[in-house]
């Protein structure tokens, strides 16, 4: 089945069997390999991409109920490495990554986060999101998506 | 403890650290004397040491045409920051930034790997002179070779910046390189003290931030071979099952596959993609021979003080006759904790490529030799003609340092002659994979009238963690017990006149692993549980408590010593406390790196709340804080974990937990205040990626011992 939709701005086209995990169409067909796979059962966040701006967690999306929609990964986050996203520059500033394996589906997770609430407390971050971490990068992502307000509101 | 250096000191070590300066391999076998010295002082104290392939060429260092360096990392990135630490190690003697250094790791084919596996926290440890030395060796080779070029004294030029400078005379290292053609081997130079260091010691950003931040750094998932096809590996969800009916016909049929190979118990799904693979696996039909009936209760039986081997691993005085004399008045108290899984992001995975005569492995791993060994072995092929490529590792804490699937990758790529990228489900990962074991441990003291410990014994039962490990179990029936990996840490580390410690082996039918922390994180939440305990029975200040039993002159004693000292002072030990918070302490001595954590709790709602964990580090010597940091805010909350959430168990022959929902982790909601505070004791540096983890499992029990008056005794803590 041929189905349309954008990604990072791109308009694609695909024709993979309609019930294609998206997650399976970034990583195999498009070669986008930033967004991870942690469990295919929409439990870690790994996956974690972005659906017409929402925070989706690709392991568990058929592909065939994404036509005509706009899909961006984290390849596709900042503008450009020059002008990075507030959630990217802060998780530079605060070193959050160890292995980084989780980073990309919490970074993605953030970004929808701080969308919708520009101003989080620790309690709104820490009920937010419930991506998994196994190095224990927790502190530092609470740290970073605060940070992260601070940039977006000094750039407004 | 003598008995560990024996089984260490017989391992030949063989050095190689050439150099490849204008595109030649030079200087082979420098650095040859320096390190054999060196690994011998670590074999000495049983540190674990860096042992090197002697496979060629190997290399540590280039210069690259754009005045960079690459430096091949025989230690593998696992999310512990070692490329960091390395960089900065080397930059202390070249003279250029470390940013300028770029670590990837080294392959089997281009250069040194480790031959031990990068665990136990030794990496960046191991490595402290010998980098340094191989990097002086050839900024003094450089400095030769430029003074030749201009008529001066080698002693005349000054590096700086990636830059020999004297007087107006100016080269990079990359034009001298190119230019200059004979190299002379110098001594191996003096190595600079640490007053002088300008990297080392000083927080610096880990050299693969950017890739992680912005979604390029490639793990083996993410890895790619022309013409590569995909596979799913049929695995048994019980223990030791094997297949009893097969029916592969439908996943034949299905869209996209190349193949169902089936060789036995070896049964895949090759197709074009990932997808395809999967989709028709779900189509298999099998039923399994399922031999393997443990029950969690047989598991409990096993692992119990007094079944299996004894070996006694620590007797000073005459502990046990003591507590046997007295056993009627005896503080006896008795702690488990549970299996666990690993449960790391990244789930196992390995891409092969297998041609008649050769063979390439693409794996993250902590350890290329075992793959190397155990593909050889599987393929019939020798040694020298399999290549591992490691790419970074999405975690491994253990699970990544035996049985990934690399093995049966191979033997896939063999059976249709094409690379194949194979990976594990997440419920293959839960369930068909290595575990941290149970363990049981009975600690008794005999308290004096006056509250002073008279003699103490600690009896850790415990399976064996180096079976898996080493791929035998050969240790274990020459050592009567695993005292090395799962007995680490059942030492008592207090100045008790008369103490007594055993570890006993048990035989599990479980397949064991190494679980960040090895044998560290059960032995302190036991012995460090029951040191609260005493401090309570006894009156005393949990941290006096201790203090008073490390007044020997020993540098461990004195370390800890300071290190308990600090952490009064920055945890506000002696401030008031809130109503409703428990305060709890512990410390472990983990290969010499010492760490202690205060721990601020409230049980709300019947739930442990951990609100303020400070931790004191004595590192030896601290390459990167902020590295040193992020482990141990990464140990804290691995330990939080593992002390309130984690539990792995067994029914009917099968692990029950298949997916992340049935084995809690922590989340952000647990992240509690997180002070860190390093000490620098000593002047070799010591790991630091397992030692934070230790403490916070009897910190967290002795603060519930605080709050409530009730000592928890067993792992995940349930309150009652």
């Amino acid at each position: 089945m041929k189905i349309d939709f954008k990604i990072n701005g791109e308009p694609t086209s695909i024709d993979v069997d309609p019930a294609m995990p998206l997650l399976w169409v970034v990583r195999d067909e498009l070669k986008l390999t930033a967004t991870k796979f942690g469990c295919g059962m929409a439990m870690c966040g790994a996956c974690t991409l972005h659906i017409d701006g929402e925070a989706v967690r690709s392991c568990s999306v058929p592909i065939e109920t994404i036509a005509g929609k706009d899909i961006t990964t984290l390849e596709g986050l900042s503008e450009s490495e020059a002008n990075l996203h507030p959630i990217q520059q802060a998780w530079m500033e605060e070193q959050v990554p160890q292995c980084g394996y989780c980073q990309s589906g919490f970074m993605m997770a953030a970004a929808k986060l701080l969308k919708e609430n520009p101003n989080p407390s620790d309690d709104d971050i820490k009920n937010g999101i419930t991506n998994i971490c196994r190095c224990g990068t927790h502190p530092r992502i609470i740290k970073a998506i605060k940070r992260a307000a601070e940039i977006s509101y000094q750039k407004l | 403890m003598s008995t560990e250096k024996k089984s260490f000191s017989r391992r030949k070590f063989l050095q190689r650290g050439a150099i490849v300066l204008g595109g030649t391999v030079v200087a082979s076998y420098l650095g040859c004397s320096p390190l054999r010295r060196f690994t011998a002082q670590k074999v000495e104290s049983m540190d674990f040491p860096a042992m090197m392939s002697s496979l060629q060429p190997d290399f540590w260092f280039e210069v690259l045409p754009d005045n960079t360096i690459s430096l091949k990392s025989p230690k593998i990135e696992i999310g512990q920051g070692v490329f960091t630490g390395l960089a900065m190690l080397a930059a202390e003697e070249l003279d250029v930034s470390y940013e300028q250094i770029k670590v990837e790791h080294s392959n089997t084919k281009g250069g040194l790997y480790d031959e031990m596996n990068t665990g136990g926290s030794s990496s960046t440890a191991s490595l402290y002179e010998p980098i340094r030395e191989v990097a002086a060796t050839m900024r003094e080779m450089l400095k030769e070779a430029a003074a030749k070029k201009w008529g001066v004294k080698a002693s005349e030029i000054k590096t700086q910046n990636g830059t020999l400078i004297s007087g107006n005379n100016k080269i990079t290292y990359a034009e001298i390189a190119k230019e200059n053609k004979k190299w002379e081997i110098p001594k191996t130079p003096e190595l600079r003290p640490k007053s002088a260091f300008k990297v080392v010691g000083k927080s610096v950003k880990r050299t693969d931030l950017k890739a992680k931040v912005m979604g390029t750094a490639k793990y083996t998932l993410d890895s790619e071979l022309p013409d590569m096809l995909y596979a799913v590996l049929l695995q048994s969800p019980y223990l030791d099952g094997t297949i009893k009916t097969i029916d592969t016909k439908e996943a034949e049929k299905s869209a996209g596959v190349v193949k169902v190979v089936h060789e036995g118990e070896l049964v895949a799904v090759v197709a074009k993609t990932f997808y395809a693979a999967d989709s028709a696996f779900k189509k298999i039909e099998v039923e399994w021979n399922t031999p393997n009936k443990v029950q969690q209760a047989d598991l409990i039986k096993l692992v119990t003080v007094g079944n299996g081997k004894e070996v006694n691993i620590q007797k000073e005085g005459n502990a046990k006759s003591i507590i046997e004399d007295n056993k009627s008045s005896i503080f006896r108290q008795e702690y488990r904790t549970p299996m666990a899984a690993h449960a790391q992001m990244e789930v196992n995975a390995a891409i092969a490529h297998v041609q008649a005569d050769k063979a390439l492995i693409i794996a993250g791993t902590q350890g290329p030799k075992i793959v190397i060994d155990t593909v050889s072995k599987a393929l019939k092929l020798d040694k020298d003609k399999i290549e591992v490529q490691t790419p970074l590792v999405g975690g491994g804490f253990g699970r990544k340092a035996v049985k990934g699937l690399y093995v049966e990758a191979a033997l896939i790529s063999k059976a249709v002659g094409k690379p194949v990228k194979l990976y594990n489900s997440r419920q293959q990962e839960f369930q068909n994979s290595l575990y941290r074991p149970n363990t049981h441990h009975v600690l008794q003291a005999k308290i004096a009238q006056n509250g002073e410990i008279e003699a103490i014994t600690h009896d850790q039962a415990t399976p064996d963690m180096l079976k898996n490990l080493m791929g035998t179990d050969l240790p274990n029936k020459i050592l009567g017990a695993d005292f090395i990996s799962a007995g680490h840490g059942a030492s008592l580390m207090y100045n008790f006149k008369n103490k007594s410690v055993s570890v006993w082996n048990a035989e599990v039918p479980i397949p064991i692993g190494i679980w960040r922390g090895v044998g560290m994180f059960p032995n302190a939440f036991a012995i460090e549980s029951f040191m609260n305990e005493l401090a309570q029975q006894t009156k005393k200040d949990p941290i006096a408590f201790r203090i008073g039993l490390l007044q020997d002159d020993d540098k461990i004693s004195v370390r800890s010593k300071k290190v308990l000292e600090t952490l009064i002072e920055k945890s506000g030990w002696k401030t008031p406390k809130t109503e409703g918070i428990g305060r709890g302490i512990a410390i472990g001595n983990d290969r010499k790196t010492i760490a202690a954590a205060a721990i601020e709790l409230a049980i709300v709602e019947g739930k442990v709340v951990v609100k303020k964990v400070t931790q004191v580090m004595d590192v030896g010597v601290s390459i990167n804080p902020e590295g040193i940091k992020q482990q141990i805010e990464g140990a804290t909350m691995m330990g939080i974990g593992a002390a309130l959430y984690e539990e792995a168990t067994v029914k009917d022959g099968q692990v029950e937990q298949a997916y992340f929902s049935q084995y809690p982790m922590v989340s952000l909601a647990d992240v509690p205040e997180i002070q860190c505070f390093i000490l620098e004791g000593d002047d070799i540096p010591y790991g630091v990626g397992e030692p934070p983890l230790a403490p916070i499992a009897p910190a967290i029990t002795g603060a519930i011992l605080d709050l409530t008056g009730k000592a928890v005794r067993s792992l995940p803590i349930k309150l009652s």
